[in-house]
């Protein structure tokens, strides 16, 4: 009889019954087997030696009131849906909407006079998202055009709306499905207008003092352009939401193009904008740290990462630098980068590695 | 009839999901932040850990899922994992408390070769593909054969081969990351 094989030795250490007869004889009489049981037995002693952790006490009660009571939630809202295997349908749909609205209004915290050439990771944790000053409590947005995504479009529509061409997968991965869906959203263009009352009134119902805007920022203006963009999406769309558990998939490939976020200002200077965001009190310093070390703020789009669900690295794509989320798990993953005046976004729910090469082969 | 708008749910529905999600809570917390503690040995992040998982998976799905526990071990085990290959500011948190532990604490060097040695084992952990990495986490957790398979998408039978890898894999490691 062959010898057993290590995985069958290892599962004897744990449950020496999980075996079957002639296993268990076999073993009894062989000598070699004995021997590499026993080498193994001392890596798995080793690791849970290595592994082990003093004894804690989680009380599930406490925790529970604790997440009922003040549930953490991002102030800007963004947490990387498409790295989900899935997602409920409405952030399917919106996924465009949230690719560009989320960097625009990340940027705008920082950028007056904005139009970024390329992109740069920025690491961010839950608990720093929650330090990030809420945009709503500084003044009044209103849009001119609102964002409207158009969803399951033909192409020729599609590319209508958007202006441009759909971008054309050279080659899809294996297990991709070729089920396209089309979506687009034509440009969008929304004024925010600094309030220092409602800034300081906010900040008042929560018992803080804010510093003082500087001279012009209050009641001037930043012009923020959003789009016109198109997406592609791989994969079935959910096309109700009558399942029973709610729960539906993510596409598995979605590719994006749009034009640039931009941010224009009536008076603010980027350096003024900066210095106030980052006095703002209670704003965590790795973070400040972080967005400072953005570089040059009007030209570089930063991509928030939430280090808890996702990893960053700056790769190339087409020549510019890119940066690439996610892993090869097959989880989750994209990649962002700007070219020519144009922000791409490859993703979905397939390895770090694919995304990369459907990215390089975009057409 | 028969369209179920998120925003027009019957309130009982609501409820029922609300006390499912509850029932999930009470009954997985404390074995989904020994996941993750198991990672990162630290109980205070372990439940930070614990908390964002649960209402990460009660955004994205129902708490009477068939898969609700094996996605809540899986993902524990993910975000833990990612929280020690993201994060470059903890060490410098960790000095500061392993100073401040030090300074209380009989025996400062014991503790210092302690939290050296934790560091250690989790960079290790954090460097191994997810998949054996998990596996680990999960088996010293207390998980069985069964659940690890159900929570990583693999057969059963598969297990012990995974988990033998992963364990010379983690001496690998840590062997590689011994000065």
């Amino acid at each position: 009889m062959a010898h057993l094989n290590d995985g069958t030795l290892r599962r004897m250490l744990d449950d020496p019954d999980a075996i079957t007869a002639p296993d268990r004889e076999h073993f009894s009489t062989c000598a070699e087997c004995k021997a590499r049981q026993e080498a193994l037995g001392a890596d798995a002693r080793a690791a849970a030696a290595l592994l082990a952790v003093p004894a804690a006490g989680f009380d599930a009660g406490a925790a529970y009131k604790h997440i009922t009571a003040a549930p953490a939630r991002p102030r800007f809202g963004f947490r990387l849906p498409l790295l989900k295997r899935s997602a409920q349908p409405v952030v399917a749909g919106l996924a465009l909407a949230v690719i560009v609205a989320v960097v625009a209004t990340a940027s705008v915290n920082v950028i007056p006079i904005f139009a970024p050439k390329t992109v740069t990771p920025v690491p961010v944790t839950q608990a720093e998202l929650e330090t990030l000053p809420d945009l709503s409590a500084y003044g009044d947005i209103t849009w001119t055009q609102q964002p409207t995504p158009q969803i399951g479009l033909s192409k020729a529509d599609a590319e209508k709306v958007a202006g441009f061409p759909a971008p054309h997968v050279g080659s899809l991965p294996a297990g991709i499905s070729s089920t396209v869906t089309y979506a687009a959203m034509a440009q969008s263009t929304g004024i925010f207008k600094f309030s220092a009352a409602k800034a300081e009134a906010a900040a008042a119902a929560k018992g803080k003092t804010i510093p003082k805007m500087p001279a012009g920022m209050d009641g001037s203006t930043l012009t923020l352009t959003m789009g016109p963009a198109l997406l592609v999406v791989y994969g079935d769309l959910p096309k109700s939401e009558n399942s029973q558990s709610g729960q539906l998939s993510l596409p598995q490939l979605i590719v994006a193009e749009s034009s640039a976020p931009s941010v224009s200002s009536t008076g603010v200077t980027v350096k003024q904008l900066e210095d106030y965001l980052l006095a703002q009190p209670g704003l965590s310093p790795q973070l400040a740290a972080d967005i400072r070390a953005i570089g040059d703020p009007t030209t570089t789009l930063p991509i928030p990462v939430p280090v808890q669900f996702a990893t960053s690295s700056k790769v190339k794509v087409h020549g510019v630098q890119g940066v690439a989320l996610g892993d090869n798990t097959g989880v989750g993953a994209a990649v962002i980068w700007i070219k020519g005046g144009h922000v791409f976004f490859v993703g979905g729910s397939l390895k770090q590695s694919d995304a990369l090469t459907v990215a390089n082969g975009l057409i | 009839m028969g369209v179920d708008i998120e925003g027009a749910r019957p309130i009982a529905r609501v409820k029922s999901e609300q006390d499912s999600f509850e029932a999930l809570f009470k009954a997985e917390y404390a074995r989904v932040a020994g996941i993750a503690n198991r990672v990162l040995a630290d109980a205070q992040e372990a439940e930070d850990v614990a908390q964002e998982v649960f209402i990460d998976f009660h955004r994205l799905h129902s708490a009477s899922s068939p898969y609700a526990a094996p996605w809540l071990y899986r993902a524990a085990a993910h975000t833990a994992l990612n929280r020690v290959r993201g994060r470059r500011r903890r060490e410098r948190r960790e000095l500061a408390q392993s100073v401040d532990e030090g300074s209380r604490a009989l025996d400062p060097q014991r503790i210092a070769e302690r939290n050296e040695d934790r560091r250690r084992v989790r960079q290790a952990l954090a460097r191994m593909p997810a998949k054996p990495a998990s596996v680990l986490v999960l088996r010293s957790s207390g998980l069985s054969y069964s659940e690890i398979a159900e929570s990583l998408g693999v057969r059963t039978g598969q297990i012990g081969t995974l988990l033998r890898r992963a364990e010379a894999a983690l001496r690998k490691e840590v062997n590689r990351g011994t000065p």
